[in-house]
């Protein structure tokens, strides 16, 4: 099946700075997808490129199957990373003159905007300006402008951010149920929580190029045998040294992963640990996304 | 590009200004004070024209009964009261009070100076004055009251003591009274503005005003909703609305809004205010108001309006388009105004223009500078206010203009595209051209 989106070798410099080199990924028809990586890595300037707000310098982009169009763009919801909307315009306003701005009727525009006001628990805020709402209402208010016209892809930079767990758990809810009425939709962040659960499928940035891309329960059985959970009683400092431990991700009070090299032998891995703090749990498991992450990154480089 | 998107955002930014108390204050405001330019003098004449009594001592014992009869209220139409001293005064006996004049006969002068000085502090008249016995002499004619200030009263009052004491001179010197009235037959300025619609009368300083009015009124309004545009595309790039805009909407798309909406809501303010004008200034209106000698307010026609509408089009775009350009390629107001002094020349130069044009406005001076088309809008427009050009000039200062405008839309459309996605340093002169070539 074509993918709805597709990025073939897209690069784009500003200046002598190369921010984003040589990116290909796809997102297949109704897959909920995640752009992920640190601050900096090219996310939003990827995004922008998809959205033809930067044009890139090579490679392209293709939309629905085809080469990007004018008209294509349309049948996307699209959220900045930059939150913007008209301060002194109402709730119900600025939605309704989003919604016609994506082609959608003035009346019809009306009827979806009082929907997803409700449905993102705005509801009472309908006729109040936006410059008295909190940063966090303005953001799921501008996440509601996304949706009026029924988007087939919907586009999210950093939609997380700023919400607190309560919001971020509806966002959670509504992307879901997006996803199940087969919207497909991609979203970046750089908090690697939030795309665990979510995601079917990702492509971790780092450095403006892709270091991991994939679907994310692949990638975790395909690099499940390294990872190592160690619970200990003792000090945790200077695991790094053991042989055959590449990395240590602590994870709090006495708790760590432990990233072993291809070769290194976890029993004898364990039988070090011993010497050096007091073992309580040593088991392998499943990486999570940031021990996926963390790993890629140092394959890269 | 899509006319339906055009007309959204054209939409929301009418409605995002009309909607605004500031606008409807403003625009009510100018028609006030408008009103309150006719209305409020002869409400004010009104109350002055109360009667004014005043006692005439008489020691002449023919002077008094004159001064009576030349202050009598003039019968007829007021045209044809042809034979007054001079206009001047005419318009200053429409305008003060009717004289009730008691005549006094002459007593001792210092116990009679004293009761009279009495009546006025009483209130039981307002004025008295004593013609001497050598009033035909010469000498001055003492004015006594508790109010000196009402001097349109005096004024009237000197000018028919004048004519009676001339008058009696005259007659003194052996010429029979008809000679005497004939003789002192005054003369009058009848100003008839002379134009291709036919003549018709008018005050000499009120073709002035009406240019100056014009000229200022679309000065300032070409500025104030130049300024709109500016503020307007900086507050999209710097909350970064204009993000969310261009994931479905054009760059150009998105201008063109703009600048529709705001000149239709500068369309609207100036029709408010035009329509105001032209009601307070129709014949009708000016012939109700007693005061006004008729004729002398300068008359805003229809044909007028019509011309300073579209050159209001004609300025706001040529303005609107570069202020869009500047915000466009601005990161704040202050980086903007710097740009923005630049383009205020063009504003600022017809204004200096504005007295030669309006003294000679078929000089070759004026005629020239009224063509360079980001002068047109303002220098025609005064010359139209003063005197209808003729129409090939008037033609060709709207081609060259709307050619340079359009042209001038579709090069800042082009610095526009590039300007409002761009954050970070001020762009330099090299860059904006490199913008402008950008394909």
């Amino acid at each position: 099946m074509e993918p709805t989106l597709e990025l073939d070798a897209v690069r784009k410099t500003f200046g002598d700075f190369v921010a984003v080199d040589s990116v290909s990924f796809a997102v297949p028809k109704g897959s909920l997808f995640g752009l992920l990586g640190p601050n900096g890595a090219g996310k939003t300037t990827t995004i922008r490129m998809v959205m033809d707000i930067l044009a890139p310098d090579r490679g392209e982009v293709r939309l629905f199957g085809r080469p990007r169009s004018r008209g294509d763009l349309r049948r996307i919801g699209y959220l900045p990373e930059e939150r913007g909307l008209y301060r002194r315009m109402t709730v119900a306003d600025q939605l309704v003159f989003l919604g016609e701005l994506q082609g959608v009727p003035r009346r019809e525009a009306g009827r979806r905007a009082e929907h997803w006001l409700e449905r993102l628990e705005l509801g009472a805020w309908a006729k109040a300006k936006v410059e008295a709402l909190s940063k966090g209402m303005q953001q799921k208010i501008q996440i509601a402008g996304t949706l009026l016209h029924e988007p087939d892809l919907l586009i999210l930079d950093e939609p997380f951010s700023g919400l607190d767990p309560i919001n971020q758990g509806v966002l959670k809810e509504v992307l879901s149920e997006l996803r199940g009425r087969g919207t497909t939709i991609l979203f970046s962040t750089h908090i690697m929580e939030h795309a665990e659960k979510l995601c079917d499928r990702i492509c971790l940035i780092s450095g403006g190029r892709v270091v991991l891309e994939g679907e994310l329960a692949a990638l975790k059985r395909a690099r499940g045998g390294n990872v190592y959970r160690l619970f200990a009683d003792g000090s945790l400092d200077g695991l790094e040294s053991v042989p055959g431990v590449t990395q240590v991700v602590r994870k709090g009070d006495g708790e760590a992963r432990l990233l072993l090299g291809p070769e290194a032998d976890p029993a004898a891995v364990l039988a070090a640990l011993v010497d050096r703090t007091r073992v309580r749990e040593y088991r392998s498991e499943e990486p999570d996304l940031e021990t996926l992450f963390i790993q890629a990154v140092r394959d890269a480089s | 590009m899509r006319a339906e998107t055009v007309r959204t955002i054209a939409r929301r930014e009418y409605l995002a200004r009309v909607t605004t108390k500031g606008f409807w204050i403003a625009t009510v405001t100018l028609p006030l004070l408008m009103a309150a330019m006719v209305f409020l003098p002869s409400l004010v004449l009104l109350k002055a024209k109360a009667t004014h009594r005043m006692a005439v001592v008489d020691e002449t014992g023919e002077l008094g009964a004159a001064l009576v009869e030349a202050l009598a209220p003039e019968p007829g139409p007021r045209r044809e009261a042809r034979d007054l001293e001079a206009l001047g005064e005419r318009q200053t006996e429409e305008q003060t009070a009717r004289f009730v004049v008691e005549l006094v006969a002459p007593g001792e002068p210092e116990a009679q100076r004293a009761a009279l000085d009495a009546r006025v502090l009483a209130g039981e008249i307002d004025s008295w004055i004593r013609l001497g016995a050598g009033q035909l002499a010469g000498g001055k004619v003492e004015y006594r009251a508790a109010s000196v200030s009402n001097f349109l009263t005096q004024k009237r009052l000197e000018g028919a003591l004048s004519r009676v004491v001339s008058r009696a001179r005259l007659e003194g010197a052996g010429l029979d009274a008809a000679r005497v009235s004939e003789l002192t037959r005054a003369t009058e300025l009848d100003t008839v503005r002379v134009s291709e619609r036919g003549s018709r009368a008018e005050g000499g300083m009120a073709g002035f005003f009406l240019a100056y009015f014009l000229f200022f009124l679309l000065y300032m309004v070409v500025a104030i909703y130049g300024q709109q545009v500016l503020n307007g595309v900086l507050e999209e790039k710097t909350t970064r609305v204009v993000e969310v805009l261009l994931a479905t909407v054009r760059p150009v798309e998105l201008m063109l809004g703009k600048l529709a909406g705001i000149g239709l809501v500068g369309l609207t303010q100036l029709g408010i205010w035009l329509a105001t004008a032209v009601a307070l200034t129709a014949p009708g209106v000016v012939g109700a108001m007693a005061w006004l000698p008729e004729g002398k307010m300068p008359q805003v026609a229809p044909g007028v309006v019509v011309h300073f509408l579209l050159l209001f089009l004609l300025g706001y775009f040529f303005f609107a388009t570069l202020y869009a350009a500047i915000g466009a390629a601005s990161n704040n107001l202050q980086e903007a105004q710097q740009f923005a002094g630049v383009v205020v020349i063009f504003l600022v130069a017809p204004v200096l223009l504005m007295m030669p044009v309006i003294n000679d406005p078929d000089s070759v001076l004026a005629v020239v500078v009224s063509l360079i088309p980001p002068f047109t809008p303002l220098l025609m427009m005064l010359r139209i206010a003063v005197k209808m050009p003729p129409a090939w000039q008037v033609a060709l200062g709207y081609l060259l203009s709307g050619g340079f405008t359009l042209l001038l839309v579709w090069l800042c459309a082009r610095i526009y595209r590039v300007g409002i996605l761009m954050h970070g340093k001020k762009p330099s002169l090299a860059e904006l051209w490199r913008w402008l070539r950008y394909a």
